[in-house]
């Protein structure tokens, strides 16, 4: 038991130690909250305010204009913009450009210029010459006609990359001329808004009991959970290998043989690793629940009201449960590998079988977050290799009766244990076997052998 | 003879098997506490696969192997340090840590270890590279480091397979020291090499191994009489009728400066030097001539291929 600890003590320390696990598991939240905090901060800090002249030659639009741009419809379509956003989990770069660019909102200060009587071409010139004054940053000229087939609206600003601001007076000045051509088929505003309302489409599924679930919440939630399992599972089973192959190919193997059972030191290496392996998801963890929270507080206090999924204490426990069934799967899985193979690269090379199991398991994680109750969504979270990645997706989406949780980590157990069988005899021969690769059939003998 | 409860190691009727393969046939040897013992033969004889059993790495598929008195166990590993020939060291992390990781797994508490790394790197003239990575450490250092996580918790026996290889002559005659150290404090020591002229140096006791099965063994001393073929180099002035004699004389081969007697069978060195000495003759060398192990190597594996 001594020599054991000492294994673990070893493993865990050679890991944790390092640069690049101490930048990874550090860098991670950080990234996380630079994504999620940032653009919150950056979004809520407003730009100064665009002086802008209007020259109205119709003088129908200026008012309504004026109306549109004004900062309570502005933070009415910034709120919008941020739950579009959230839900729009999917949609183009040039979307969420847009759509941040909408968040980001922008305010008008109109400035008076008197342009009555002046032919177009002073007026032109003279606003130029108070923008290059830095009098003023834009402004707009809006034609006689407003519907004649050569109505020009020029805009011209001093701020070329201030395309929120752009796009917020485009939008408004299209609203204005559509309210005015409204007007002029006599409909006014009311009617329209009441003809083209939307219908309140609110989308959320129902659980087991019939309580309510918020779907977008959950959909996002399961995703990220797949992911970071997947990850995790394949970063650590590479180090398993790393660590195996290092001591075959350094004869280090040798001298471990000769003072503790190899039993004994693979099983210490891989409870090490997969304690490393713990420790950098529960610093994960724990910086993603602070940080879901930030973002709550921020959103509530936008006035915004985001329900993420109901994350209980169990399903935190069940996915670091689920979490070391799949380590325990893969790590023996890759210690197995490593025992056979004389060189890192060669490793690399027959990593590939488990690496698809991984990726398989990862992708049937969308058939579950799609039905959580279909029966292969049933099976693929029950079965061997892929329960660690789905059932926690699986927990998160649809919680499914415990007795199936149960007989999932009871399969999986089962596995595990037949798979460290495996790969001890696999280690203990292996290990000494310098010089050339194994083929299957010696490792088969191998194990019917020892 | 020493009694039997001084016997370290007893190998009895050992045989290991790989496949169709025999690697050690029917092997059976004592090694006696608080000497070095020669596990000599060629390359490919069977001494790493006999060296694996003795520290429990496999066990053999026929036979015995007894430490201490008892069969191997986690307990006896603990009293064994083992330098393999091929050895290595964790490539990225510091000298010490990798020496108090090998002693942990031997049972060592770490304060104790971290006072035996202090004595065995400044014994080694190595304290500086304390804190070092092996990727800056020589290969000779390297070689010093690991023999220190070979006797870094004090075992009972040593076995050390090829320690020297790679070291330079220095480092080499360092090492033996070192070796004569332990062998003063009463430690056993095995020692698998096939250098010869160090065997001979070194050992109290050897057995010579070839294609899996024992040539020969005993003392250093018994394997070389057992091998003698009465050859005297003589050096003298004079004394002629007595070598003409045939009842003690077989043959003479003259060299410059010195005959090289073959004795008669039956015929005693001592009465020949008697005769000599009757005889008026001036002796300046009167030696009896021993074959090397090198000779004794050559002549039985050569002999057998």
């Amino acid at each position: 038991m001594r020599k054991f600890l000492a294994v673990v003590k070893h493993e865990y320390k050679k890991i944790v130690l390092k640069w690049s696990f101490i930048l990874g598991t550090l860098l991670f939240p950080i990234i996380a909250a630079g994504f999620a905090v940032v653009p919150a901060i950056i979004f809520s800090i407003k730009g100064e305010p665009t002086r802008i002249a209007v020259v109205d030659q119709s003088g129908k639009l200026s008012a309504r204009l004026k109306e549109n741009l004004s900062a309570e419809r502005m933070s009415a379509k910034v709120q919008q913009a941020a739950k579009d956003s959230l839900k729009n989990f999917d949609a183009s770069q040039q979307e969420r450009l847009n759509k941040s660019a909408e968040q980001l909102g922008a305010s008008f200060v109109f400035t008076d210029y008197d342009f009555a009587d002046k032919p177009l071409e002073q007026i032109r010139r003279e606003l130029g010459e108070k923008i290059t004054a830095k009098e003023l940053d834009a402004y707009l000229i809006i034609p006689d006609y407003l519907d004649a087939a050569d109505a020009k609206y020029e805009f011209r600003s001093r701020k070329a990359g201030d395309f929120g601001g752009e796009r917020n007076l485009k939008d408004a000045l299209n609203q204005a001329v559509r309210s005015e051509r409204l007007a002029g088929a006599n409909i006014s505003e009311e009617q329209l808004k009441d003809l083209s309302r939307n219908v309140d489409f609110d989308s959320k599924s129902l659980d087991e009991k019939g309580d309510e679930k918020d779907t977008d919440g959950v959909f996002i939630a399961s995703f990220i959970i797949g992911l970071m399992i997947y990850i995790t599972l394949a970063i650590y089973g590479q180090m398993i290998l790393a660590a195996v192959v290092e001591e075959k190919e350094t004869r280090i193997a040798e001298i471990l043989f000769s003072s503790a059972r190899p039993f004994e030191l693979m099983m210490g290496k891989l409870t090490g690793v997969g304690l490393a392996g713990l420790t950098q998801l529960g610093i994960w963890i724990t910086s993603a629940l602070v940080l879901v929270g930030f973002g709550m507080a921020q959103m509530s206090a936008a006035g915004m009201n985001i329900s993420i999924p109901n994350i209980s204490p169990l399903m935190v426990i069940l996915f670091f449960v689920y979490f070391l069934l799949g380590f325990f799967i893969y790590a023996s899985i890759f210690a197995l590998i490593g025992s056979m193979v004389t060189t890192v690269q060669e490793g690399g090379q027959f990593s590939f079988p488990p690496i698809m199991l991984l990726l398989v398991g990862f992708y049937f994680s969308f058939a579950v977050i799609r039905d959580p109750n279909s029966s292969l969504s049933f099976w693929v979270s029950i079965a061997p290799f892929f329960a660690p990645i789905t059932m926690p997706v699986r927990i998160l989406a649809e919680t499914p009766p415990l007795w199936q949780i149960g007989l999932s980590i009871f399969i999986n157990a089962a596995a595990i244990a037949g798979l460290i069988w495996l790969a001890s005899r696999v280690y203990r021969v292996g290990m000494l076997m310098y010089g050339k690769r194994a083929t299957i059939p010696e490792v088969w003998k191998w194990i019917r052998q020892s | 003879m020493m009694s039997e409860n001084n016997t370290t190691l007893r190998v009895a009727n050992v045989s290991k098997h790989y496949g169709e393969f025999t690697a050690v046939n029917d092997l059976s040897f004592d090694v006696k506490a608080g000497r070095v013992f020669g596990f000599l033969g060629p390359n490919g004889a069977g001494k790493t696969t006999t060296i694996r059993m003795i520290v429990g790495i496999t066990a053999p598929d026929e036979g015995t192997v007894e430490l201490f008195g008892e069969r191997i166990s986690n307990e006896t590993q603990n009293r064994i340090g083992y330098l393999p020939e091929e050895r290595g060291l964790y490539k990225k992390m510091k000298v010490q840590d990798q020496l108090r990781y090998f002693a942990a797994l031997k049972n060592v508490s770490q304060k104790e270890a971290d006072r035996r790394i202090d004595f065995w790197l400044d014994r080694m003239k190595l304290s500086e590279w304390k804190t070092k990575k092996t990727t800056d450490l020589s290969k000779g250092m390297s070689q010093k480091i690991q023999f220190i996580s070979t006797v870094l918790h004090n075992p009972d026996l040593l076995i050390l397979d090829e320690p020297f290889s790679g070291l330079d002559p220095i480092n080499v005659e360092f090492l033996i020291e070192v070796v004569a150290e332990l062998k003063a404090q009463h430690k056993t020591i095995i020692f698998s090499t096939h250098l010869m002229e160090t065997a001979e140096r070194l050992c109290d006791d050897i057995i010579l191994i070839n294609k899996s099965r024992k040539v020969i063994g005993g003392t250093l001393r018994e394997v070389k009489g057992s091998f003698s073929k009465n050859l005297i180099a003589l050096r003298c002035i004079g004394g002629s009728a007595v070598l003409e004699d045939e009842s003690l004389v077989a043959k003479i081969i003259t060299h410059a400066d010195v005959m090289e007697i073959e004795l008669a069978a039956n015929a005693d060195a001592q009465v020949l030097l008697k005769r000599l000495i009757e005889n008026g003759a001036s002796i300046s060398r009167f030696e009896q001539i021993e074959p090397s192990l090198n000779d004794i190597f050559i002549e039985k594996i050569a002999g057998n291929q």
